[in-house]
């Protein structure tokens, strides 16, 4: 788990980097890169999260009452 | 682009931290520091996690992705002062969102969060559409035409004040511990954030930061106009502060007065419209 | 219409298969194929049921025929939605909306139990008299403006639509699942399985939206 959501993390970050530059250095226009940013950051976001966690825990059913 | 929308999560969750704090400080209690809601974020994301054993697992995560990418939408729509349109289909979508939250767990408490957060669309939605009636004086519903508009004609908050109180009133819905915060009542536990936990919780903080810049900047820009950076983090705070003052004297409404009141507001904002089409045609 | 939901990225003028992308209907069409493939993806929840005042607890099962059924409701309704976003034809737009709402009341059909059935009848019957304004809107947009296509009210060299019409959309869609109405689709939220029920309010929400945009057009 901890292992692929670096990976996803390391594609995230690196397709926002490139989207960036690329639009920085104006190869591509505006809405290509807000496009890439906006499916891309989700789960760039998600997997740090998954990924620095402290750890899974077994599954569990909702909380029923105190 | 991507320095300001990390800026803007961080500076949202601040803004709510101040939320927080001020609402806090009315009441006579000492209150959380500002900056709680940010720790808050990286606390639960510290967290354990797993997806609760009922629950539907595409969807459970899948919607914690379409929570932060479409407040990241609009967010680049309300940079680049796009349609005004597209970020009101957004705040639509949010209900959506809420609603597949609250269900998406097979909790109980979570499903009448959901339930709730639909019902208030019902009244909520077409509040935000009564915003259109500034169309009438702008002739567009895009940002950049409404700010071109305001730089000659002056701020829309004094040309059209009946439509800046209904969009406050959104904003009032969207801000927690407010009189409409139907969706996250104590008696539903968390309402529709019940089973999101841990890492899904973080991400649903960082969407609720995002959704807070988005909303009340482009409050700023609909009803002031363009303003320099630091004028507008200053009418961003304000805004904040005011919303909390509202929200710490109001006692939450019961889903049913809350639907009434927006719905109420929605007739009035019809017949301002009414009058204002009245005299544009006339 | 540039003005109202951004520049058209693209145009499909192709009789009345007319077909157009602005930034604001591809923003809405996106997000209806986003919970379609939701819906395709996901195992349904299954809704936990307390027994107040002690430990005990239940989990609906849905059985596989029935969840079946409700989820090629869901897909045809996500299908629906998706024509409604994106079509430039004010008669293709009425037509996706009632399929919407013959959709919603599909999805929940299957369900067995009484509440369920009995808010999806009177939801549907609202929604059946609703098509009533729905087409006749239609047909005073055509006899008015001689047009159904969007791109030609947009470019306001028509005669303007009377304003009986937009009213008469207006409420039509919102017969199909909005405001006043409610009540009964609330009820229809008692099924359980999540994904599926979602696209209920997803596409009528959605069709609102749409709305908004067409009656600002011409």
């Amino acid at each position: 788990m901890k292992r692929s959501a670096g990976k996803l993390l390391a594609v995230g970050g690196i397709s926002c980097g490139t989207a960036f530059a690329l639009h920085w250095a104006g190869w591509i226009p505006l809405w290509v890169f807000a496009a890439v940013v906006v499916l891309a950051f989700p789960p760039t976001v998600l997997a740090l999260f998954l990924w620095w966690m402290a750890g899974e825990g077994k599954e569990d059913i909702p909380f029923i009452g105190y | 682009m991507i320095a300001e929308l990390v800026l803007a999560t961080l500076f949202g969750l601040l803004l709510l931290g101040i939320h927080r704090k001020v609402i806090a400080r009315i009441q006579r209690r000492p209150g959380p520091p500002v900056w709680q809601e940010i720790l808050h974020a990286a606390k639960f994301s510290f967290k354990t996690t797993w997806v609760p054993a009922t629950a539907s697992r595409a969807l459970f995560i899948g919607i914690v992705l379409v929570a932060i990418g479409i407040w990241t939408a609009a967010f680049f729509v309300m940079m680049t002062g796009g349609s005004l349109l597209v970020i009101f289909g957004i705040y639509m979508l949010h209900k959506i969102v809420e609603h597949a939250f609250g269900l998406s767990s097979g909790s109980p408490y979570g499903k009448f969060g959901g339930v709730r957060s639909v019902i208030s669309a019902a009244s909520e939605i077409p509040l935000f559409v009564s915003v259109a009636a500034i169309a009438l004086f702008t002739r567009s519903l895009t940002l950049s035409d409404i700010i071109a508009w305001q730089q000659v004609h002056g701020p829309l908050l004094i040309i059209a004040f009946p439509a800046a109180i209904a969009m406050y009133l959104v904003l009032l819905s969207k801000m927690p511990f407010g009189p409409f915060s139907i969706v996250e009542a104590k008696e539903l536990v968390s309402g529709y954030k019940t089973e999101h936990f841990g890492v899904w919780r973080a991400g649903l903080e960082v969407c609720n930061g995002l959704k807070t810049t988005v909303l009340l900047a482009t409050f700023l820009l609909l009803f002031v106009g363009q303003l320099p950076i630091w004028w507008m983090v200053i009418g961003m705070v304000i805004i904040t502060v005011s919303l909390s003052f509202t929200c710490a004297i109001t006692p939450m409404l019961s889903p049913f007065d809350s639907v009434t009141i927006q719905s109420l507001f929605t007739g009035l904002m019809l017949v301002y419209a009414g009058i204002v089409f009245l005299g544009v045609a006339a | 219409m540039s003005s109202i939901g951004g520049v058209p990225f693209y145009i499909l003028e192709f009789g009345d298969e007319l077909v157009y992308f602005t930034p604001y209907t591809i923003t809405l069409f996106l997000l209806a194929l986003v919970f379609t493939v939701l819906v395709i993806l996901s195992r349904p929840e299954r809704q936990v049921d307390i027994a107040f005042g002690g430990d005990a607890y239940t989990t609906k099962q849905i059985l596989k025929d029935e969840m079946r059924f409700r989820r090629f409701m869901s897909i045809a309704c996500g299908l629906a939605s998706m024509g409604a976003m994106v079509t430039g034809d004010i008669f293709n737009f009425t037509l996706f909306t009632a399929m919407v709402g013959i959709t919603n009341v599909g999805i929940v059909a299957a369900v067995k139990s009484p509440h369920v059935q009995n808010a999806a009848y009177q939801y549907g019957l609202v929604a059946l008299s609703a098509t009533v304004p729905l087409f006749g809107a239609a047909a005073v947009y055509a006899a008015s403006t001689g047009s159904l296509s969007m791109i030609e009210l947009a470019r306001g060299t028509l005669p303007a639509v009377p304003i009986i019409a937009k009213a008469l959309l207006v409420i039509g869609v919102v017969g199909e699942g909005m405001a006043p109405f409610y009540a009964a689709k609330a009820e229809m939220f008692r099924a359980p399985g999540a994904p599926y029920v979602i696209m209920c309010s997803l596409s009528s929400l959605l069709i609102f939206l749409r709305v908004v945009e067409v009656v600002m057009l011409g």
